[in-house]
Order: structure tokens, then sequence, then C-alpha cells
């Protein structure tokens, strides 16, 4: 909202700069986002001294003068006024300068002589009502040429924009900012002269014009004055300028009026062209179906039940209190005219607006409520202004007040307001400041007072509204800050919570980068990753309203967040990308119920699997890199157990044969791996190959454990034995491992396999496994003999399991085991003895 | 003997140390010439009972040797005007091996901050759903349908019952349904609205905190919110509290602090003000109280909430709100 401090000062007379006026406004609530001054258009236009006036050439009606425009410049511009004079002082815009009408000054060449700026008027500047000549400046006030207009005249007025919160829709007007600042400095507000015409003075009316409200729930109180043979014709400068100032265009004087009032009083009028109403009379009614209405944006809108309108005989002439129709428009030919003041019903205003989608600066105020006691004063505020600038005849004002307002005592405890407020505010000042604001106050007795609300403030209506106006008035910096007294409350944090933030810092320190994304995708995008029809992922929760299509759905899986970021990030070359995202998914569950939300973390790798550098190979990263971060990050979860379920995943978006499914122990699948289908990343134009995983938070939630049992140190040494074991290629080490772990002895404390090889001399479709088995024994030394007779069986099961055949092995392997590295052990060769299977 | 090996070789390899350049051949003389006193004791050799004779030889050998490296070095290192030496092939000054370091998204960081801020002031951190009912978002918290208040927060629907929540107040009262009084919540989590520039985007980060009890009043969130603010940016930043509204409580206040970048003086980030409006707090309002079913004269508390990306801009100076989601590496890789 738009204030000029000088309309303020006609309702209280306030002298503070205007920087102190802000910020004691801003700090009572009323929140000050801008001052600027009001003539700040003005700024460029000059003090210029007549040097010499002559003919103009061409022209007779014009002159040519040369002006002193300071700093030693001449300029010689063409003017038309009469009262030009050597030696005076004039107001000069050059070019470049708006005017306050909206007039931009350019070079012009008026019969052939051209006019670098132009002499002002009053009028032109805003400054009064004289269009006839130039404005004259008074020399005796020391103006000097060249010296802005503004310092000249001293011209101080203000323009304060002021953010007003829905629940003070009192200070939606020049006279609730005056009340607030009379309230916030204990001053008078200074009332207008008469507003109204005692009863006598009206004009015997000419004929009736019947109103009625057929809604009287949604319509309170309906005045209304007829003016008849009105001047239409343009406002007054000053009022123009007033409405500029404040954000709204003049149109004609009738109109200019109801905006004025509006902005004075906060009270929405509306003029109608009484000549262009039916009967005349006039309804207040709900549309009926199928109604239309043109309405004064020139917009054909359809009505519906739901929309109160004002009707004439038989057809609607304006939507209630949201804008005026066409059919009943003020025009330049307008001679008599109705105008209306009333009360409609906030939520039935807002959302008739709303239906209509044509909110305006009077359903702005009617829908955060006007003040039901105002409307007949803003109708008598109008009417008196119309007699000023449009003249014409008044009839008698009629006054519908169906359902009067009522305002009940609230009652208000000093010692509950300084216990919520943690201060010590005397009853007095309690009683001083809900005064200034303009409430009854009765004192019952000490611990309680009781205080009515003026018929403005809506919005006061419990106990603890009157203690925010004494919190507010008497000053939120005047509220001491203390460390609250409070009881231990022993409360976990949400466990999921803990967890999420456990599993980002391991991912982190994994190497990957954590993004986060929008919730919201385009259904495209969920679509390019293949969910079948059964899969719940592949219904989505639609937005009604969404900003773009690509953001009309909530997202089903974190992929698509993922390939989004790898995309952008691709096409500004960062092609090294370790991303994880850990947030919520979204699945639908029908009609006005909410999708089931599922928080999961999924992870991409695409590019070299070291940064760049002397010291690393080239190399690009593949599926083993990306499994690599999925089991460190599911062993730091202490997730005891878990495997990798080949073939078909149970998501569609990998390439067949190299995705896996992540089980847990009992064989719930808690996510999945592999490397991305190109179909699905060509969605997001990616051509390099992206590996990705996706887990459920839940899942892994229910089987990571993070209790730790410590384990003794082992006092005796291991043996490690290497064995290189040639298996068909589509054997899965898993199962090897699988069995090894299955069928061996309590002695054999780790199996792991450090190599994998396949070429010459391996047979085509097999492949080699070096596998490296320790064994340890809690309680003595093993000896190779004792080591012997427990491995070579399991080998042999093994190998004829799996169809396997040892291969000798040439190195000698070295032991990882520390501490029991034995380097007289000669794994893979001496160990079987004459038992010996055959090495192939 | 063996100690006067030892006294031998200490002797000669401090002499060198502190050597000069004209100094090296005498000391290789007195030590290793022909009548040195290395040279001397290992003719005496023949002295020592035969099993002793090789493990003493060997001894002085490995100490002669020693001492003849010691001497070349030295030699080298004054040739080289006192320079340290380099190994032939070995660069140090080349970049370690390094691994690749993940980072935590900025949103992430600032958000584990604040909510430990109030974690060590006994707040536990609860969560709730992204996706809300109009009920919770909106009706519990004082806001009915047709309220003008609903036009503070361009909402995001689903459908007539269904919306993105808005902010996490929803999750107060959750929290309040399920538990009584005393209270102490934070409550992190993402909130959705429809609006997007330089400084807004439709979906961005809240916390909010929710705490009742006995007795709470205006002064103790005034406590709280400063103390919260000086621990996130500097201990002597100030704080000022403004009225405002929001329809959940009441008394409603803006909380105002200094401005970071100019230190109150006045620049463009804020809007030559001084001030940097980053919380909205205040007394939880009785309505929301009722509708939760806590005795408003019995309980009294307060609410506030802040939006993480603003104090995360703050912060790191970060200017366009937008790049939190676009996750371009090269953002990323600064935090």
């Amino acid at each position: 909202m738009l204030i000029l401090t000088s309309w303020l000062k006609e309702f209280v007379s306030f002298d503070v700069p205007v920087d102190t006026l802000a910020e004691d406004l801003t700090l009572a609530g009323l929140e000050v986002e801008g001052v600027e001054s009001a003539y700040k258009g003005l700024e460029p236009v000059v003090v210029a001294k007549v040097l010499e006036v002559r003919p103009h050439p061409n022209a007779s009606f014009l002159k040519i003068c040369t002006l002193d425009a300071g700093s030693d410049s001449r300029v010689e511009v063409v003017c038309g006024a009469p009262n030009m004079i050597k030696g005076q002082l004039v107001a000069l815009a050059r070019p470049g300068t708006v005017l306050p009408d909206g007039t931009r000054v350019q070079v012009a060449k008026i019969h052939g002589v051209e006019s670098p700026g132009m002499l002002c008027s009053q009028a032109e500047l805003g400054l009064g009502e004289d269009r006839a000549g130039i404005m004259i400046l008074d020399a005796s006030k020391g103006a000097r040429p060249g010296e802005s207009i503004v310092e000249a005249l001293e011209l101080d007025d203000w323009i304060l924009e002021i953010g007003i919160t829905p629940n003070r829709p009192d200070c939606l007007s020049v006279i609730g900012i005056a009340r607030e600042v009379a309230a916030i400095y204990g001053l008078p507000m200074i009332s207008l002269p008469r507003a109204g015409i005692a009863p006598e003075e009206y004009s015997a009316p000419k004929e009736d014009v019947p109103i009625s409200i057929e809604a009287p729930d949604l319509c309170r109180r309906y005045a209304a004055g007829i003016v008849r043979d009105v001047d239409i014709a343009p406002s007054p400068v000053w009022l123009a300028r007033r409405l500029l100032a404040s954000g709204i265009r003049p149109i004609n004087n009738v109109v200019d009026v109801t905006n004025y009032v509006l902005l004075e009083r906060g009270q929405p009028l509306h003029a109608f062209d009484l000549d262009r109403l039916d009967g005349p009379e006039l309804n207040v009614r709900l549309a009926r179906s199928g109604e239309e209405i043109v309405t004064l944006d020139g917009k054909l809108r359809g009505l519906s039940p739901e929309i109160l309108v004002i009707a004439d005989r038989d057809r609607p002439v304006a939507v209630a209190g949201v804008m005026g129709g066409a059919n009943s428009e003020v025009t330049g030919r307008t001679r008599n005219i109705l105008l209306e003041s009333a009360w409609f019903f906030p939520g039935q205003v807002r959302r008739a607006a709303k239906i209509l989608k044509a909110p305006t600066e009077a359903s702005y105020r009617f829908e955060r409520g006007v003040d039901p006691e105002g409307v007949l004063v803003a109708l008598h505020r109008a009417l008196d202004l119309l007699d000023r600038i449009a003249g014409g005849r008044r009839d008698e004002v009629k006054d519908l007040y169906v359902k009067p307002f009522d305002s009940v005592y609230i009652e208000l405890r000093p010692e509950k307001v300084n216990r919520l407020l943690g201060t010590r505010i005397e009853p007095d000042e309690m009683v001083s400041i809900l005064s200034r604001i303009g409430m009854d106050v009765r004192e019952d007795d000490s611990a309680s007072l009781r205080a009515k609300a003026p018929s403005y403030r809506l919005d006061l209506k419990e106990e603890i509204d009157l203690v925010e106006e004494v919190a507010r008035l008497h000053g939120f910096s005047r509220i001491p800050s203390r460390s609250p007294e409070a009881r231990l409350i022993s409360m976990p944090s949400e466990p999921e919570k803990v967890f999420a933030d456990r599993i980002k810092g391991i991912l982190a320190c994994q190497g990957l980068d954590e993004i986060i994304s929008y919730s919201f995708v385009s259904p495209e995008e969920i679509e390019a990753l293949r969910f079948e029809e059964k899969d719940p992922r592949s219904r989505w929760v639609k937005i009604k309203n969404p900003l773009s299509e690509d953001q009309s759905v909530l997202r089903t899986s974190l992929l698509s967040s993922l390939l989004g970021a790898v995309s952008r990030n691709l096409a500004r070359r960062n092609l090294d990308l370790r991303l994880f995202e850990l947030g919520t998914c979204f699945l639908e569950q029908g009609k006005e119920k909410q999708p089931v939300e599922e928080q999961r973390v999924a992870g991409i790798w695409t590019g070299s699997r070291y940064p760049e550098s002397w010291a690393w190979p080239g190399q690009p990263a593949d599926f083993f890199d990306l499994k690599g971060v999925v089991e460190a990050l599911l062993m730091r979860l202490g997730v005891d157990s878990f495997r990798f379920r080949p073939g078909t995943p149970d998501d569609p978006f990998y390439v067949p044969g190299a995705g896996v499914s992540i089980l847990s122990q009992d064989g719930a699948t808690i996510g999945t791996m592999g490397q991305v289908l190109p179909e699905t990343l060509s969605r997001w134009d990616i051509d390099t190959p992206v590996f990705a995983f996706d887990l459920a938070l839940k899942g892994l939630m229910d089987i990571s454990c993070d209790t730790v049992r410590f384990k003794p140190l082992a006092k005796f040494p291991s043996i490690g034995i290497d064995n290189a074991i040639i298996v068909s290629d589509s054997v899965y080490y898993q199962e090897i491992f699988e069995f090894i772990r299955s069928n061996g002895h309590e002695f054999l404390e780790s199996v792991n396999v450090f190599d994998v090889y396949s070429g010459k001399p391996i047979p085509e479709n097999f492949k080699s496994l070096g596998i490296r088995f320790v064994y340890r024994a809690p309680d003595h030394t093993l000896s190779d003999k004792e080591v012997a007779e427990i491995h070579n069986p399991l080998l042999r099961k093994v190998l004829e399991s799996f169809h396997g055949e040892l291969r000798a092995l040439k190195n000698d392997g070295i032991d990882l085991n520390q501490e029991g590295n034995r380097r007289e052990n000669k794994p893979g060769t001496w160990i079987f003895g004459e038992d010996e299977p055959k090495i192939s | 003997m063996l100690e006067h090996l030892e006294k031998i070789r200490s002797q000669a390899l401090r002499a060198i140390e502190k050597s000069g350049s004209e100094d090296l051949e005498a000391i290789r003389i007195k030590v290793l010439g022909r009548k040195g006193e290395l040279t001397s004791i290992l003719k005496s050799i023949g002295s020592l009972p035969a099993k002793e004779r090789p493990r003493f030889g060997q001894l002085a050998n490995k100490f002669k040797k020693e001492i003849e490296a010691a001497l070349e070095r030295r030699k080298a290192q004054l040739e080289s005007g006192g320079q340290v030496q380099q190994i032939r092939g070995l660069d140090p000054t080349l970049p370690g091996r390094r691994c690749h370091v993940g980072r935590l998204h900025p949103v992430s960081l600032m958000m584990g901050e604040v909510c430990s801020v109030f974690e060590r002031m006994g707040f536990s951190v609860v969560q709730g759903p992204e996706v809300e009912l109009d009920f919770y978002n909106f009706e519990a918290l004082n806001i009915p349908p047709d309220h003008p208040a609903r036009d503070m927060q361009d909402t995001f629907y689903v459908d007539d019952k269904v919306l993105l929540r808005t902010h996490t107040s929803p999750i107060q009262v959750r929290t309040m349904e399920k538990i009584s009084p005393p209270l102490r919540i934070i409550a992190p989590g993402k909130v959705y609205r429809c609006d997007s520039d330089v400084t807004h985007t439709p979906m961005f980060h809240q916390v909010e905190g929710l705490m009742v009890d006995r007795l709470v009043s205006f002064a103790d969130l005034k406590g709280i919110l400063t103390y919260f603010v000086q621990e996130i940016f500097d201990k002597d930043t100030a704080v000022r509290f403004r009225p405002s509204f929001f329809p959940f409580t009441e008394p409603s206040a803006e909380v105002d602090i200094q401005c970071v970048m100019c230190r109150g003086k006045g620049c463009r980030v804020c809007s030559h003000t001084g001030w940097l409006e980053v919380l909205g707090a205040g007394l939880v309002h009785p309505a929301v109280f009722r509708y939760v079913g806590y005795d408003p004269e019995q309980y009294s508390g307060f609410a506030f909430g802040l939006g993480i990306e603003r104090i995360t801009m703050l912060r790191y100076g970060v200017d366009d709100i937008r790049l939190f989601y676009d996750n371009d590496l090269r953002f990323l890789e600064q935090f």
C-alpha cells in the first residue's frame, strides 16, 4: 500500500522526519518496505532564468526564449505561454524528464524551430491547478538557475510503501495508517470538516430507485446516493496527483472520487450510470446459472450461483465487491449517477474474485473486511467531494443496514499479559495503549480489564488479540530477552533423520557429492525409467497447479533427479560425476489421500575412476567402482549380511545382465544397482555409461545394526592358501563364496578373491578365480598338516560342485594377513601331498 | 676395542657434520688414512680372540663405509652451497595422490548446523509428510478456507484436500496431537510454494521450532532466537523483533538480524535498511492449542520458522537461490 505523507497529515499532525516515521511504523507492525520522495520525478526539472524573449519566426502565437539554466548553459526553447517576461524564474524540463502525468519530454521541432526542453505549468508539474501559463517561481526565495525545483521550492512529500498483513484491513487506507500514527505517538486524530449534509439540504427525490437485498447474510449493509446532472470532467490536479502517487491512474472526476475515497477510507465504492440501469432498480442477489456480465476490464464472464451480484431489473450490473459491469459504466456522456457503498461478506467476495480470477483493489479490501460503520461515512465523503468537483444535485441517500455491527467487551487480565510476555507492564499503560487504538476500556478491578474494539478493528476478538496490541505498542524491543527455565525433556530425535544423516556422511566419505533436486519432475521423466504397469512407481501424484509441465508430477524414483543433474553437468563439461541424493519418493494412493512417502538414497557414477592426476591411471569407472561404494555403505551401516542377486533386477532401467538386486539376509530386496540402460539415458541426452544404485531407507534401517560386539584379537598366527580355480564363466563367484562359507571349517577365517582371469591359457568360456583362504585356530598355532586336512576336502568339494579345475599358481602369493604372515608357506602347491588333486 | 671403534665412528660423523670444505680431507686422513684411526684399529684386529674377529671386522668395515658415505654427502652438500639434496627421480613437489572427497550439499550443511544449535538446547528433531492434508497445513493452524492469510503462501494443490505443505508447521500440530507438554521440537524439511525467481524457488527448506510448557513467554522466545542467531552468525550480531502476523501465533514477530554483509550500514543485500529478515516467530495462538487439546490457560508456548536457503545464502555469499537446485558440480564442490 502506497501512502502519501502529506495526505496522512490531513488526519494526524505529526512532526517527525520521514525516516523516523518509517521506522516507528515498522516497529509497530506496519512494515515500511520503501520510502521515496513524491517528487522524485521532478528532480530533473530545474530553475531557469528568462534572459530574452523573442517571437517565433513561423508562428505568431509562439515565442522563443533564451534561458540561463545554470552552470553557464544557455538554452533556447519554444514556448506558447502568454505570461513570460525577461528576468523571471521558470521551471525547465529537459529532454528525458517524465512529468507526473506520464508525459516524456523530448526534443521537439515546433514550426521549424528545435526546442530542447519545455517550460512547465503548475498543472504539468502536479503542483497546482493553473494550466494557462507557465509556472513563475518566486525570485525572493533565493532560487538559483540550474537548481532542481524540488530543492528550490522545498517540496517535501513522501510516498511510503507499507506492507499490510492480512489481519489489518483497517490499515489499507490513509485514515487507517493515520490512526496507527496517532496511536504510536499518542496524538489526536483530526476530524475532517462535516461529512454529509443534513437531510433538509437534499433536493427532493424525483423518482424512487428501489433497492433490495435478497442475500442479507452476504450483504450486511448497502448504501446508495444519487447525484443528477454531474459534469464528467478530468479531476483537479491535487486529486489526480494523490491517485497517481498511490498507484492509481486517474480516469474522470466521478471514478476518481470513488478511488480517492477507497484510498482515504478503505471503503470501496462503485458508481453506476443511473440512466443505464433498467428500472431503475437494484437487487443484491446471487447470480443465476447462465447469467453473464462484461466487466469493466472488457472481459465477458460467466456467472454462477456462488457469485453475488448487483442486478438491475433483469441483469447483473456488477459483481458484488469485485468489479462493475460495462453495461452500467460511467462514461463521458453520463449525466446521472448512483454511488454504491456496501459491506459484503469477506469469504463471499474472496470466492467470487477467485472464481473469476479477477482480484481488484475493492475485492482485496472486502475479503479482508471493511469497517461496517464506515460505509455511510465514506458515501457522504464521496458525495461531498463530487459536490466540489463534479457539481450536480443530490437525491436522498439510502442506507439498508440489515445486520448492524455489534462488538463485545473482551476481558484482559494484566497478570496474563505479563506472564505471556515476560514483562512487568503496569495496568495503566495497558489501558492507555488500548485507548489509543480506539478501544473503549473499562477497569473492573486491578485483576481484569474489559475493552471494546472499534468497528474498524474486526481482528480484535479475544484476549490474546489485546495482548498483541499491548506488546506491539509497548514495543517488542522493551520486552526483555531471557533464557527460558524449562524442565528436562528426554525425547530422541527422529531415528530416520539420524539414520539419513549417517548415510550422507558415509557416502560423502566415499567420494560422492550430495545433490538436492526438486521433488517434481515431468511425467515423461518417470516414463523414461520404464516401470511396469503393476509397479506402484509407474503412477504419479499430479499437481493441480504446476509452474510448468516439467514440474507437474511428484517423483517416484530418485534416478530421474540424478540423471537430470548428470545431464546438466555433462552439458557444462563436468564429466566426472559421483553424485548421490537422499530424499522422498511419492507413491500415489488415490484421490484425496496422501501418497506414501518413501525415503530413498540413490547415487550415480560416471566418467573416470580416479581424479585426473599424474599419479593415477586414466581409467573409466565401471560397475565395480560403484558396487564398492554400495558395499562399503552397507558394511558401515552394520548390515552384517547382504547379497546381490544377478539376472533380472527389480528395477527395469538397467542393462540386462549388468543390474543386480541387493538383498538382505532374509531375501528381501533393499535396493538395486547396475549400469543404466542407454534407452533411459537418451531421455536426458546422456551418451556415456552411467552406473547407479538405489536403496530404500526403511529397508536399510530395519537390517542395519549399530551395536558393536568386540572380538578378542587373535593370539596365534594364521595360514593363508591361494588357489586358482577354473570354472565356467557362467558361474557366479558369489555362489562359490557362499558355498565355501557354509562348508568351510570353523578355522576358516576369511575367503577373498584376489584375481579373476580369462584368456589364454584358460579355455574359452572359462575363467580362473584366484581365491585366498585364511585359516586360524583360536587356541594354537596351526600346523601345515592340520590345515591340509581341513582345506583339501573343502577344495575338492568346491571343484566337484562347480565342475572346476585347479590351476597352478606361478606366484607365491602374498599373505595379506599381517600378523600371520608365514613366509615359508608355499600356497597352492605343497599342501596337497600325496592326496593332491589334479592340476591342470 | 668395540667401545673404541664406536667412539671413532661417532667422533668422525660429528666432525664431518660440522666441517667446512677445507676440513674434509683432513678428517679423511685422520680417520681413514694409512695411519688413520680406523685403519689402525683394523690393523690391530689380529690381537683379538679368533672367535670375535669376524664380527669386529664386519662392524669396522660397516663403519668405514658409513664414514666414507658421510664424507661424500658432506662434500656434495658443501659444493651445492648448503642446499638440500635431491634424489634422482623423486620430485616431492608433485601433487599427492589425492582421492576424490565428497561434499554434502550446502543446504544439508546448514540444516545440520541449525538443528545442532537447537539440539544442544534440548530440542528434538521430528519429521512429517511433505504432501499434507489441507487440515494440517491450514485449518488446524487457524487458517480456515477462504481466509486471506492463505494468500501469504502460494500453494501447490494435488486436489481439494491434499496439497504440498507450504511450511513445516503441520508437524507441530501432528506432534502436539501425540505428545503432551512439556515439548521442545524442531521440524526440518522441504516445503513448497508456487513461486520462482532469483530469490524464490518452488521448493525450499525450513526449520520450525516449537516449545510448550507452563510459563513460556515472549521473553523466552527472544532469548532463544537471539542465542540461535548469534550461534549461526556472529556473537555480536544485533537482532530485532518487530510485530507481524501469522494466523497460528499471537503476538507474532518477524525477526531481523543486522545485515551480515554491511554490518548494518546499509547495502544492496539488505536494501539499504541495515536489517535482514530471517525468521518468523510468535507465541502459539490459543486456537491452535484448542485444536490439539492443550489447555491455553495452563500452557503457553512459542513457535518459530526459518528458511534454510536464506541463511545459507547469507553465510556463504550465494547470490542466486536457484543454484542450490541446479546441482552444478562447480557449485557443489565449493562447500
